[in-house]
């Protein structure tokens, strides 16, 4: 009987390691501990032994009893824990419910991003109307009466006096008028040009305006201003270079331009193939302007700088149809 | 403008290469967009003499040359019937671009290739005048002169050879509308001087004055007037060199007279009008003002009524020329002209652009004398002019210019602060690196005092004015790309960052809650702006009658999105816009702000599919109750428990089912149904759930700081109660009453169940309410439960007229 044992011993762990599922283990379960199981016939087998040897005999039995279940029960944990869980689902491959995501129009998300650079770099956020009068718009602006750069901007009027502004500037006059300096501002809103409405160009679109007025502000920092700014949108790497142009309201004036990031400057539809994008409009308040808010342009110097959103979701999401923002075609919508 | 390479060079050596040239100029501010080399269209045509003509053999319209092209001889097959041997015609080569094809509607270019016509080897092709973009002729080929050289390039036989940059004028700078200025600029950039210009024409013993008389009755608006007198002249073409600089800019040759009017604007930049002098009454010039409503006709035959504010140029008896605008056509240069009054003239610039606007009539000179022009060029434009009538014309130019100029313009003198010009730009320039800048722009300087620097302004630069224009001078010359980029470190992190503006915090809520955003155009036509019932505000000059009026609300313009998106299949719309609204007020005046109100809005839109198609369940569309949720969803998010719902509908325009939102006893807006009939109209045929909300006055009653309050340390018990109402009932007075009366016990409440039928009677229906009572101090015992229970029963039965359903 010890012997036997001791040899079933040996053989019933290769055996239980070997079964790999349910059904061999539970094959396992029926030869050894079944109701015609080897224990069972060993258990059998005891009555017919010599009185003396009982005692042992049955002690070392219950004693592999007690082994085989253990060792069963512990293969048996084992197989379960590899094991997958039964499926709940017929198919886990059909589709799930998909609760569809909201989105923000390009614009908006253009303009949030802009507000997080200059909001970092210290600058509030103002508002003004878009409906303006004459004097916000350009007098105050300095674009004087009968002067030919009325005409860069070409206006809608609802009253001989009253418009609907072609550019965020005014919001600059209306700040200044009403607070000292420092005043350091950005200025985002709708525009509405009297253009045809083409791919290119649209009679609304919308702007971001900057303004900086205080002591010592230099044409040196309004560069140092836009840099960063080009940097922190567009990437560290990016080139740019500064040109003189005309505006009414700031002088020096200077248009930027940053190295074409579609075509890294090897000429492409979206630079016209010289390699330099147009991105914003600055320059140094022009003194007029600060005299008209009643500051002393003696003693407060400042920059200012503009760019259109439209142009700049444009050129970051390559889209080449200024129209598609206004249509809401919630295939274009969904995309961003 | 287009400026021509050739024309600049009579003016100035450039020494640079085009592409130098234009970096080099934008650079410094004067915008270079293109440049066009004009023989570069002809590359691969050459001169050639057609030898020999056949009649093809598959095709009587067809015929086969041999050309000769200086080197070799090529088979050409031509459909030209004017084709014939011995002309000299103008060839394009295998491989080069035919500027314009023909057989093609809108004339595009395309590239020649050796084909076979019908069954003909043809290597090249004989070109039309139009096909060479010379003309409109396409009736034939070109044939060219017997003299032209067989082999010659085709850009050399038409003289083609010179460079055009298209520049862009800044509106202060019209001291560049002209090839002088452009040289003077050049100048600037590379430090070579310009070539002496100082025209002297010989003149005859007869004296000017005695032949004629010039009044300028209004020296405000004219400070100058120059007449000189040409006789005699022969009228004829101008000569090729003039030809071809003014068709390289893009005009026109006429004759030698108009030519040479023209070419001295282009060449000075200062405008010159050429009277018949035998037409002038009284051989008298006087300039005044119109008449108010006087009538005149330009010379492009259009009559023009005038106010008594446009400059006029009269002889003795009638106007002749509206001055620095349009000659008329009384006076005009005929080819029956002997003698001619030539005006060189200085006119307010204010007043031309004015007159300018007004009659909707810009000219090459009106647009000169607008950003206004040198008044020390206007004598030597005149004198240039006078020198080439002579010397293409064959003018007598008789003694003496008749110059009326009352008072002469001092040059201006601007004081210069070198520490101010350090200060303005960031920089740290020498006075000698001053002075040399300006020095360059021909702008004379002498020291004033320590550190000041005196600059005399030159004739030609009237948008000098004061020291801030001179420093964007040396901003210029110095580069703006060596100012060195300083990062400004003086940000103010103590200010105030402004309000948080709740727009964004509802974006943030919305887009979470899955709806789109979108951005719709503030212009709309007349029909959708009166709409929404309120006053809108109408543009004066619309581009189309498709965005005539600022819209009073949000609704029309997304109605289109929405109609534009179930157009193309979309079956759900969810979606949301922040946008301004904008109407007329009341009785104050349209020239006024006061007479406007714009305010922020927020619609929020509904229609179609309530969630994407899914097997397992069955589809539904949106319903009222969506609506109704999101919106309270919504609200309670911003204004806590601060906003109410008022079950009134007051006859909205566009919506049936109107709830009104208030917050804080104000109204802030409502949500509806469309109307059937608004919804057809937009050819919508879906049910279109709204809801507008006035932005601003959600600002300012934003509940920006949410209070914490315990969580419940007791145990709640829920009860259900259903009440039987009349049909007619509105949930919500049971709802209020049943609040009202459980007071600060009854922690939560709701509506699981509405039954409407048999066992809650006719007329009648049943509303099934879960309540949860909740003390906050102490477990509540069922004696207590039972009672508030009673009191809400006893309180909705009084006030409602409800009856427990047992």
């Amino acid at each position: 009987m010890l012997e036997k044992i001791h040899h079933l011993r040996e053989v019933l762990s290769a055996e239980l390691s070997a079964a790999k599922s349910r059904g061999d283990l539970e094959a396992f379960r029926v030869k050894y501990l079944g109701r015609k199981g080897i224990l069972a016939q060993l258990f059998d087998e005891l009555r017919g032994i010599a009185t003396e040897d009982k005692p042992a005999a049955g002690k070392a039995l219950n004693e592999f009893r007690s082994f085989v279940q253990g060792e069963f029960e512990k293969q048996q944990a084992h197989l379960a824990g590899q094991e997958t869980p039964a499926s709940s689902v017929a198919d886990i491959s059909l589709p799930g419910r998909v609760r569809p995501a909201g989105t923000k129009h390009p614009i908006t998300q253009t303009m949030e991003e802009l507000k997080r650079i200059f909001a970092r770099m210290g600058f509030t956020i103002a508002a003004g109307p878009d409906i303006e009068d004459d004097y916000h718009n350009f007098t105050a602006l300095n674009f004087p009466p009968q002067h030919p750069a009325r005409d860069m901007q070409d206006t809608f009027f609802v009253s001989k006096n009253i418009l609907l502004r072609t550019h965020t500037s005014p919001v600059q006059i209306r700040v200044m008028e009403n607070q000292p300096p420092p005043v350091r501002v950005i200025m985002p809103g709708r525009v509405y040009r009297n253009e045809a409405v083409s791919a290119r160009s649209h009679v609304i679109f919308h702007q971001l305006e900057g303004l900086y007025v205080d002591k010592n502000v230099t044409m040196s920092e309004l560069k140092g201003t836009l840099v960063a700014f080009a940097k922190q949108y567009y990437g560290s790497s990016v080139q740019y270079k500064f040109r003189p142009t005309f505006f009414p309201f700031t002088e020096p004036s200077a248009d930027m331009y940053i190295s074409c990031f579609v075509c890294g400057q090897k000429g492409c539809p979206i630079c016209k193939y010289n390699g330099w994008l147009e991105i914003l409009g600055s320059g140094m308040v022009h003194p007029h302007v600060l005299k008209n808010v009643g500051y002393d342009p003696e003693v407060s110097t400042g920059y200012a700088f503009g760019m259109g959103i439209e142009r700049m979701a444009l050129l970051r999401y390559g889209i080449d149809d200024i129209r598609l923002y206004f249509e809401n075609d919630l295939r274009f919508l969904k995309q961003f | 403008m287009r400026i021509s390479h050739n024309w600049l060079k009579r003016s100035i050596d450039i020494g640079l290469k085009p592409q130098q040239l234009a970096e080099g100029l934008s650079m410094l501010g004067l915008e270079v967009e293109r440049f066009e080399e004009l023989g570069k269209a002809y590359d691969g045509f050459l001169v050639g003499e057609v030898l020999e003509c056949q009649r093809h053999p598959n095709a009587d319209r067809l015929t086969v040359c041999r050309v000769n092209t200086g080197g070799e001889v090529l088979q050409i097959v031509c459909g030209a019937p004017n084709v014939a041997a011995g002309q000299k015609v103008a060839v394009g080569l295998v491989g080069a671009t035919v500027p314009k094809n023909q057989h093609d509607p809108n004339g595009e270019p395309f590239v020649l290739q050796q084909i076979k016509i019908r069954g003909v080897e043809s290597s090249g092709m004989i070109c039309s005048e139009y096909e060479l973009d010379l003309g409109d002729d396409k009736d034939g080929i070109k044939v060219l002169g017997t003299s032209a050289h067989v082999g010659t390039p085709l850009a050399k036989y038409l003289r083609r050879n010179d460079i055009v940059y298209d520049i862009e004028i800044t509106a202060n700078r019209g001291d560049w509308m002209s090839h002088k200025g452009v040289a003077r600029e050049i100048s600037a950039l590379t430090g070579k001087s310009l070539k002496p210009f100082s025209p002297k024409p010989k003149e005859s013993k007869d004296p000017a004055a005695q032949q004629a008389s010039v009044h300028v009755r209004d020296s405000a608006k004219c400070p100058r007037y120059v007449a000189r007198i040409l006789k005699n002249v022969t009228i004829q073409p101008s000569p090729l060199w003039m030809q071809d600089l003014l068709t390289a800019v893009g005009v026109r040759p006429i004759n030698n007279i108009v030519d040479i009017t023209n070419f001295v604007m282009l060449e000075t930049g200062q405008p010159l009008h050429a009277f018949d002098y035998d037409l002038l009454e009284g051989h008298e010039i006087v300039v005044k003002c119109a008449n108010e409503q006087e009538r005149f006709v330009t010379l492009d035959g259009k009559e023009r009524i005038l106010d008594s504010n446009t400059l006029m140029i009269c002889d003795g008896k009638r106007s002749v020329a509206i001055a620095g605008v349009m000659g008329g056509g009384n006076s005009e240069i005929t080819a029956m002209t002997k003698n001619v009054l030539l005006e060189s003239a200085c006119f307010d610039p204010a007043n031309i652009r004015r007159t300018s606007k007004n009659l909707g009539l810009s000219t090459e000179a009106s647009q000169r004398f607008e950003r206004s022009v040198d008044i020390d060029m206007t004598l030597v434009a005149a004198n240039r002019a006078a020198e080439l009538f002579q010397e293409l014309a064959g003018a007598e130019v008789l003694k003496g210019a008749i110059d009326i100029y009352p008072k002469k313009k001092k040059p201006r003198s601007i004081a210069l602060r070198v520490a101010r010009t350090n200060a303005v730009l960031g920089t740290n320039l020498s006075v000698a690196k001053i002075v040399s800048f300006l020095k360059r722009l021909g702008i004379r300087t002498r020291a004033l005092k320590a550190g000041t620097i005196a600059a005399t302004i030159p004739g030609y630069r009237n948008d000098l004015v004061e020291e801030i224009d001179l420093i964007e001078e040396v901003a210029r010359m110095f580069g703006y790309n060596n100012i060195e980029t300083q990062t400004d470190a003086r940000v103010n992190l103590v200010s105030v960052p402004g309000e948080e503006d709740i727009e964004d915090a509802m974006r943030e809520i919305l887009v979470g809650a899955g709806f789109n955003e979108i951005v719709t155009n503030s212009l709309q036509n007349k029909a959708h702006a009166l709409l929404a019932g309120e006053p809108p505000v109408e543009v004066l000059n619309p581009v189309s009658v498709d965005m005539q009026m600022l819209r009073p609300s949000l609704i029309p313009g997304a109605l289109d999105v929405l109609q534009d998106n179930f157009n193309h299949g979309q079956p759900s719309v969810r979606m949301f816009e922040f946008g301004k609204v904008y109407r007329r007020t009341g009785t104050a005046s349209p020239d006024t702000l006061e007479g406007y109100r714009e305010e922020r809005h927020l619609l929020l839109i509904l229609s179609g599919a309530y969630s994407p198609q899914h097997y397992s369940s069955a589809s539904r569309s949106y319903d009222f109750f969506d609506m109704k949720g999101e919106v309270e969803s919504f609200l309670s998010k911003f204004f806590l428990d601060k906003y109410r719902l008022i079950y009134y509908d007051n006859g909205k325009p566009l919506s049936v089912d109107n709830i009104h939102v208030e917050i804080q006893g104000t109204y802030a807006g409502f949500l509806g149904t469309l109307k059937k009939q608004i919804a057809a109209t937009f050819e919508i045929d879906r049910e279109v759930y709204l809801c507008e909300l006035n932005v601003d006055m959600l600002q300012n009653r934003w509940e920006r700081k949410a209070r914490f309050s315990q969580l419940p340390r007791f145990p709640s018990v829920t009860r259900d109660l259903a009440f039987v109402v009349g049909q007619n009932v509105p949930q919500v007075d049971i709802e209020r009453a049943i609040r009202e009366s459980g007071g600060s016990m009854l922690r939560n409440l709701s509506l699981f169940d509405v039954y409407v039928g048999e066992q809650a009677g006719a007329g009648k229906k049943s509303l099934a309410y879960a309540l949860e009572l909740q003390p906050t101090d102490h477990t509540l015992t069922d004696q207590e439960a039972n009672a508030v229970i009673t009191r809400i029963v006893d309180f909705v039965k009084s006030r409602c007229g409800a009856a427990l359903r047992s």
